[in-house]
């Protein structure tokens, strides 16, 4: 453990704190100064997201796939009571090793642990399932996992664990909408996931995961535009459209204190652009299945592009994203309204010449905006 | 948060967790050790629901109820809302349980001597028509089986009659006991 933990942290983090540490007793620097030093390492280095880190990381999401697939397997050679045991022990040795190693200073593979043991606690819910024949009710057992892993991360303070719990509610809200739990029955549309959305969205300001709030925002986005789709209801793609552009407006206008709320790193605007393009496109096939070339697909189209435009001249010098996320926009707001309103009068080779002209035209467009932002952006960086 | 005080709430959160699962288990013990006992007929299903993954598909005779069995039908409704249903069970004489009397959610009287009540789940829009049938299901409608095992007991369910033997708590709730080829226990399960 210490071994493999040595190598992966063999970072430049940590050769840095030992030469601050050689620089103090031998009097180059003061205490003061080593102590400044020292803070600004760690602050850097919680930013930055190292080889040994990562590699840790996939490990023990590894780790907990095997533990969730040998319970799966239900294999008769072990007694179910030797494996009960060995997953609380896996579940305590995870978390309580987890804590000895971080506070020792290997935060990355104590949040790996940590990760192990939040697999074994779902894994521990699965064969409780399986032992004792429970049918019909993964649905409350997803989410009992995701409730158990939202406590780690409160009770660890932990990011990983945050986005974990984030990804597997991602997970339950895919599994209800596909049907995975919908074996007797016919479920409701799983608004819950709002709920649990917001008390996540919540949970990542004290663990301090931005990346928990990018996740559930592009999810929350997701799960509208689902629901507009699955029920065909035309007000939830409007209210979509219509937070995104508040969103994006008092992003624009006020982007300190917005950011000081959402500390999302100066990015809700992307996530508003997003969820704008998301619910006007929904708004557009609604109008394109139902009328056809009318009216209500050529204005709704209008506002997107007009919406696309309006993004990239209030927000696009700042943010290379936001200018990717208009371009991608824009280029499936062309092919859509190809495809609506010019697909039954061209043939297969007049698609690949308009698809040809489209992209030329964009190539054009990307490259123009590039090259005249290039320099400012340059400048301010 | 210091060292020692991260370790603290470390140990909490894994006693918690494994806390909890220990309840689950102990819960579902308590149903095996003390709850009324009672044999149901499995019957045949379309085969391509019936295995799925490592468990098979279990459809009992009480699953499929008459709608002339449920006793307090609402006069207001037409069709079934999502809530529970208790239906009584009483012994024939060829060993199998099958249903007396139902109700939307509670019994009215306790059960009999020689009577069980199990506590089952009926999803909204059945119908109440006199003649139609509502199905319920009670969360015993899985067994799960060693990898590989499912099959096998899959085609001979198809083909000879198979019971499971399932305890019923005070409550209603139900425990699958073990698996009954015809008179021939295929597999029992130990408490823990």
């Amino acid at each position: 453990m210490t071994l493999l933990g040595d190598r992966l942290m063999a970072s430049y983090s940590s050769r840095v704190r030992g030469d601050i540490e050689r620089w103090a007793a031998s009097g180059l620097i003061d205490a003061s100064t080593a102590a400044t030093l020292r803070r600004d390492v760690e602050a850097s280095d919680r930013r930055s997201l190292s080889f040994g880190s990562v590699l840790a990381m996939m490990a023990a999401l590894l780790f907990g796939a095997a533990i969730l697939i040998f319970v799966a397997a239900n294999w008769e050679a072990i007694p179910r009571l030797a494996r009960v045991c060995a997953l609380f022990a896996v579940i305590f040795v995870g978390y309580v090793g987890g804590a000895v190693v971080k506070s020792r200073g290997h935060p990355a593979i104590g949040e790996a642990l940590w990760i192990v043991a939040a697999a074994a606690f779902g894994g521990g819910i699965a064969l409780v399932g399986q032992m004792y024949h429970l049918a019909g009710d993964e649905s409350s057992a997803v989410l009992t996992w995701c409730a158990g892993t939202a406590l780690a991360a409160a009770a660890l303070r932990s990011n990983p664990l945050t986005v974990a719990a984030a990804g597997i509610a991602d997970g339950w809200l895919v599994m209800s909408l596909v049907g995975g739990f919908r074996l007797f029955a016919e479920t409701a549309f799983p608004h819950l996931f709002v709920a649990v959305a917001v008390a996540l969205f919540v949970l990542s300001y004290w663990t301090r995961s931005v990346v928990t709030r990018h996740l559930i925002l592009l999810s929350l986005i997701a799960y509208a535009g689902l629901f507009a789709m699955d029920h065909d209801v035309l007000q939830v793609s409007f209210a979509l459209a219509a937070v995104s552009v508040a969103l994006f407006a008092a992003a624009v206008l006020a982007p300190e204190p917005v950011e000081g709320i959402a500390r999302l790193g100066g990015r809700l605007p992307l996530h508003a652009l997003i969820g704008f393009l998301t619910g006007m496109a929904m708004i557009q096939f609604t109008f394109a299945d139902e009328t056809g070339t009318g009216g209500g697909f050529a204005a709704a189209s209008a506002v997107a592009l007009a919406g696309i435009a309006a993004a990239v001249v209030l927000a696009g010098r700042e943010s290379r994203g936001l200018r990717w996320i208009a371009y991608l926009g824009f280029a499936f707001e062309l092919v859509v309204i190809y495809l609506v309103t010019m697909q039954s009068m061209l043939g297969t080779a007049g698609f690949f010449l308009t698809a040809a002209i489209i992209l030329a035209i964009l190539a054009f467009a990307i490259i123009r905006i590039e090259r005249r932002w290039a320099a400012p952006v340059a400048k301010g960086a | 948060m210091t060292g020692r005080k991260l370790i603290a709430s470390a140990v909490v959160l894994a006693l918690l967790q494994i806390g909890f699962l220990g309840w689950i288990i102990a819960g579902r013990a308590a149903i095996l050790r003390g709850g009324t006992e009672v044999l149901l007929k499995v019957e045949p299903v379309d085969p391509r629901d019936l295995l799925r993954g490592d468990y098979v598909f279990l459809s009992y005779e009480i699953s499929r109820l008459p709608a002339s069995l449920i006793a307090n039908i609402p006069a207001d409704r037409a069709s079934s809302a999502d809530g529970p249903v208790t239906v009584r069970l009483g012994k024939d004489a060829d060993g199998y349980w099958r249903a007396r009397t139902a109700w939307l959610g509670k019994a009215p009287t306790p059960a009999a001597g020689g009577e069980v009540d199990i506590v089952g789940h009926l999803s909204a829009g059945w119908t109440f028509a006199p003649d139609t049938t509502l199905s319920a299901d009670y969360g015993i409608e899985r067994f799960y089986l060693p990898e590989g095992e499912g099959l096998a007991i899959e085609q001979d369910m198809r083909v000879r009659p198979f019971g499971v033997r399932v305890a019923v708590a005070n409550d209603g709730r139900a425990q699958i006991k073990g698996l009954m080829d015809g008179d021939r226990m295929l597999f029992e399960e130990p408490l823990y």
